[in-house]
């Protein structure tokens, strides 16, 4: 009898019952971030902006406008601004509409 | 708010009903570095199986019913992009997968259009860098409308919902 | 009025032609003529050919009362064996009748080609009608010059002179076997007219009987192409005319295959069944190297030539089958093959000759022959394609032709093998079976490649994409295609008449054992298989029916969209993307690498370069040819340090000469005196 059978047997089904159940490995996956709103002021946004290399962040005003589809999650902005920028965890992230995936978060840093 | 959810489940279910069971996927590199395609690869393996969901590739756009397309569609591509998806028989979902399918990465210039969606009409985005099989998985759900789309209720806001 | 009046008609057509075609064929009214009288006789020569299928043997006549020639009486006589043969030629005759006022140009050796084809047809004619051994001879030769002239139509171009040299020197040698053949048959029943000598063929002692029908056999094998007596047909095919091709195809190899029927089955019915096994063996063995061959070519005429030789065994195959059936006492098979083989040469003629008419029209319309030149051809010469396809799907045997009737008829006959009831002979014969099927599956692909190469795809060169139809022969091959169809729809017909020949030659009746109902045919016997060619080409129509139906009934209601063909997205398909002849039967190649012994030769100019740049490369492939290095030549070499040996002897030498003279007196005077 093929060896792989018996190791087969043993390790018993691996394969993953998503999208049915939740599946573990997914909390290693790299996500892109989440913002700080509290954190972000106009420096750490343009310094954030500058450092990002998929043009994912730009600055209008008081607003830091996010694609997250154009997001690599390498996580250059997180260590730009260590404060401001954590990871989001999130992973599901398809869309239907290319808009819903630009995020406004406001820059309220300098307010406190 | 009402009205729109009702269309969009009737939607979702319209498409499930249509390619709920079965569905076969023609995959379209446009010039990516090729990790997406290692990622979409990988739906095959045993841990990932994607079959046991009915999804299928096929490599005759004739026998398919959703173009999964990837990287950030460089000019050179463009008819063949086109005579692809114009091969593809309807009902078609296009979805285009991967930062620079969605025009991240490489910003339009000369060679390339960066978004995938400038010549063909896409259907669903798939983010990721590379977006991985599970990911993948998501993505496809939602294409064949099994499951919801969450995107919309996101915010990316730390300590809010996102 | 008998069916041999009817064929002094077409000599005299033929003749006349011959007259005019020499006066006159320089002038397009002229070439007209001479087309429309050997047309003319073509049409006698079906008519007597087809009446004699059913009248039977007609009697021996001398014409002119005892006219003479070389010394031996002129007989003729018209037997039902024949018939086949002469029908055929009559339909040969008058397809390239009505191909040949556009496909030749009026000149001075329009003049001669003229009258040596005409003289080539009154010929066969002649061998076909001999009646005594003298006639036969003489006429057969006369073909073989007349056919060599036939050759060198255009004898300045290259290749010309060394293809016809192979043809009249394979001829000669044939000639010789055959005329030693005959001289045994004649000196043993002391008889020169072949009925006669068939009816004493009990007074040949066994020994001479094998010798004659050896001779015979390989005499006719080298006019009918078996291997290795073939070589001739590859090199002479492609450097006549194309209707020159078309009638030594059609007809020329064919009477190579009736002096071996004739020997088989008339002078010769020698008992024991190694004669039978040895040409049964030589035809499957022909078929399958004739066809193996022919996937190797590139140039039509060749690849038609070799496919001729293909034929050829598979005509053998069926009379050395028939040969073994009647020696193990099983009369019916035996004579069911011999219908078989007989439909074969019927078939074979129309479908073979209607090829080579259409590789004419190519020629001229593209001015090349090689398949890797062509392309396209299908929406350039549509009218020629079409013909053309009906042609390749008779020879490849596809149901419902005409091909696949005469092959499955041997099929079937090889398969009853087993009635023979010798354990080793049923071996053999299933063997043989099993190399046709080969043969059969071979045949199909190289028919693929050689219709779907030139004509098929996209035009691989300048000229091929400016191939015109206006102008070129149609008739002809249409004929011959009509011919072809009707071979197949009215197979009942031809095997009622064929089963009719089969009992004048070899006595026995088939009757209820071929056609029970008036449409299916059994083979031999009633236990073993049924076949209807008429059922199934009705069959075949409506089966092709059933998908219109579909459509016609479950249109779409949705709004269609017409989308291009799926090219794999390619932008711009160029012509050099396509198949290349040679490579679409690379497969045969590497399987049959032992047979073939390519030799392939890489230059790179990379290599050469000092800076190792590349550039072109250069890439030759070649198969060995097997029969010309190791038979021929040796034979050749043999031949000539023979002569050299023997130089000497013709110094120059008045003196040496005059003691020759001295020894022949002495030994002249000493015989003398003992």
């Amino acid at each position: 009898m093929p060896l792989w059978f018996i190791r087969g047997l043993r390790r018993g089904v691996i394969t993953t019952r998503y999208p049915a159940r939740p599946d573990s490995s997914a909390a290693a996956l790299p996500t892109p971030p989440a913002f700080r709103s509290g954190q972000l002021t106009r420096d750490v946004a343009d310094r954030i902006v500058a450092v990002c290399p998929s043009a994912a962040l730009a600055r209008r005003g008081d607003v830091l406008i996010f694609d997250a589809g154009t997001c690599t999650a390498c996580g250059r902005c997180g260590e730009a601004a260590p404060d401001a920028v954590t990871s989001s965890g999130e992973w599901e992230l398809t869309a239907a509409a290319r808009s819903d995936l630009i995020k406004e978060i406001p820059i309220l840093g300098e307010r406190l | 708010m009402n009205e729109e959810e009702a269309a969009a489940r009737q939607l979702r279910e319209a498409i499930a009903d249509q390619f709920g069971r079965s569905l076969h996927i023609r995959t379209l590199d446009t010039g990516s570095c090729a990790v997406c395609e290692q990622e979409i690869r990988l739906l095959s393996a045993p841990h990932y199986d994607l079959n046991r969901l009915g999804f299928f590739f096929t490599p005759a756009p004739r026998h398919a019913d959703l173009l999964l397309v990837t990287g950030s569609m460089v000019r050179a591509f463009d008819a063949a992009a086109r005579k692809t998806f114009e091969a593809i028989p309807g009902p078609k979902v296009v979805v285009a997968t991967g930062a620079c399918a969605l025009g991240g990465v490489y910003p339009k210039d000369p060679f390339v259009h960066g978004n995938v969606g400038e010549v063909l009409p896409v259907d669903v985005w798939v983010p990721g860098c590379p977006p991985s099989p599970l990911a993948l998985l998501h993505g496809l759900s939602v294409a064949v409308g099994r499951l919801a789309e969450r995107t919309s209720g996101l915010t990316f806001i730390a300590g809010g919902d996102g | 009025m008998n069916p041999l009046d009817i064929l002094y008609g077409a000599a005299g057509a033929w003749l006349a032609a011959a007259v005019a075609g020499s006066l006159a064929g320089s002038w397009r009214p002229g070439l007209r003529a001479c087309c429309v009288l050997s047309g003319l006789g073509g049409a006698a020569a079906v008519a007597a050919g087809g009446w004699s299928l059913v009248y039977g043997d007609t009697r021996v006549v001398t014409p002119g009362g005892g006219a003479t020639i070389v010394g031996g009486p002129v007989q003729l006589q018209l037997t039902s064996l024949a018939g086949v043969f002469v029908a055929v030629l009559g339909i040969v005759a008058i397809a390239i009748a009505l191909y040949a006022p556009r496909y030749h140009q009026p000149a001075p050796g329009t003049a001669i080609y003229l009258a040596a084809y005409n003289l080539a047809l009154l010929a066969c004619l002649a061998v076909l009608a001999a009646g005594g051994m003298v006639t036969f001879l003489v006429a057969w030769e006369s073909m073989s010059l007349a056919c060599y002239l036939l050759i060198l139509r255009h004898p300045r171009r290259t290749e010309v002179a060394r293809g016809a040299f192979w043809f009249l020197a394979l001829s000669e040698i044939g000639f010789l076997l055959v005329v030693a053949a005959f001289v045994i048959l004649s000196v043993k029943t002391g008889a020169t007219r072949l009925d006669v000598m068939a009816a004493r063929g009990h007074l040949v002692p066994g020994g001479w009987r094998a010798a004659a029908y050896l001779l015979a056999l390989t005499g006719f094998g080298f006019k009918a192409g078996l291997v290795p007596l073939h070589v001739w047909l590859p090199e002479a095919h492609p450097v006549a005319p194309a209707d020159g091709s078309a009638f030594l195809s059609g007809v020329v190899v064919k009477l190579g295959t009736y002096g071996i029927a004739l020997f088989a089955f008339r002078l010769v019915p020698v008992a024991g069944s190694w004669p039978g096994l040895v040409t049964m063996g030589t035809g499957a063995i022909t078929a399958a190297i004739g066809i193996l061959y022919a996937l190797r070519e590139r140039d039509i005429k060749r690849f038609l030539a070799y496919s001729t030789i293909e034929n050829t065994g598979i005509i053998v195959t069926a009379f050395g089958a028939a040969m073994i059936f009647h020696a193990y006492r099983q009369p019916a098979l035996a004579a069911f093959l011999l219908i078989a083989g007989l439909y074969h040469v019927a078939n074979h003629g129309c479908y073979k000759t209607l090829l080579f008419l259409e590789a004419g029209v190519v020629e001229h319309a593209t001015g090349t022959r090689d398949m890797d030149r062509l392309g396209g051809l299908v929406h350039r010469l549509p009218r020629s394609a079409v013909i053309a396809f009906i042609g390749t799907l008779g020879i490849a045997a596809l149901p419902p032709l005409n091909g696949f009737v005469s092959e499955w008829l041997i099929f079937q006959g090889l398969f009853q093998g087993f009635r023979t009831g010798s354990h080793l002979t049923a071996i053999l014969i299933v063997l043989a079976a099993a190399t046709l099927g080969l043969t059969g599956g071979l045949a199909i692909y190289a028919f693929v490649r050689g219709f779907g190469i030139p004509y098929l795809g996209m035009p691989r060169t300048p000229k091929a994409a400016a191939a015109r139809e206006p102008g070129q022969p149609v008739a002809g091959p249409a004929l011959l295609a009509v011919a072809c169809v009707a071979l197949a729809i009215g197979a009942p017909v031809m095997l009622s008449a064929l089963s009719r020949t089969a009992r004048t030659v070899t006595g026995t009746s088939l009757g209820p054992l071929l056609l029970p109902g008036k449409l299916t045919v059994i083979p031999a016997h009633t236990d073993f298989s049924a076949f209807s060619p008429t059922y199934l080409t009705v069959f075949l129509a409506a089966a092709c029916a059933v998908p219109v139906l579909i459509y016609l009934a479950g249109r779409p209601r949705a709004a269609s969209v017409s989308v291009p063909v799926w090219d794999g997205g390619m932008v711009s398909f160029r012509p050099r993307m396509q198949y290349s002849a040679m490579t679409f039967s690379a497969p045969t190649r590497v399987t049959f690498d032992a047979l073939y012994r390519p030799s392939v030769s890489v230059r790179r100019a990379s290599d050469e370069d000092p800076a190792g740049r590349s550039g072109p490369v250069h890439y030759e492939a070649q198969v060995t040819p097997v029969f010309e290095r190791y038979l021929y030549r040796p034979v050749v070499r043999a031949v000539e340090w023979l002569a050299d040996a023997i130089r000497p002897m013709q110094s120059g030498d008045v003196n040496l000469y005059l003691l020759y003279v001295f020894l022949v007196i002495l030994l002249a005077y000493l015989l003398g005196a003992v």
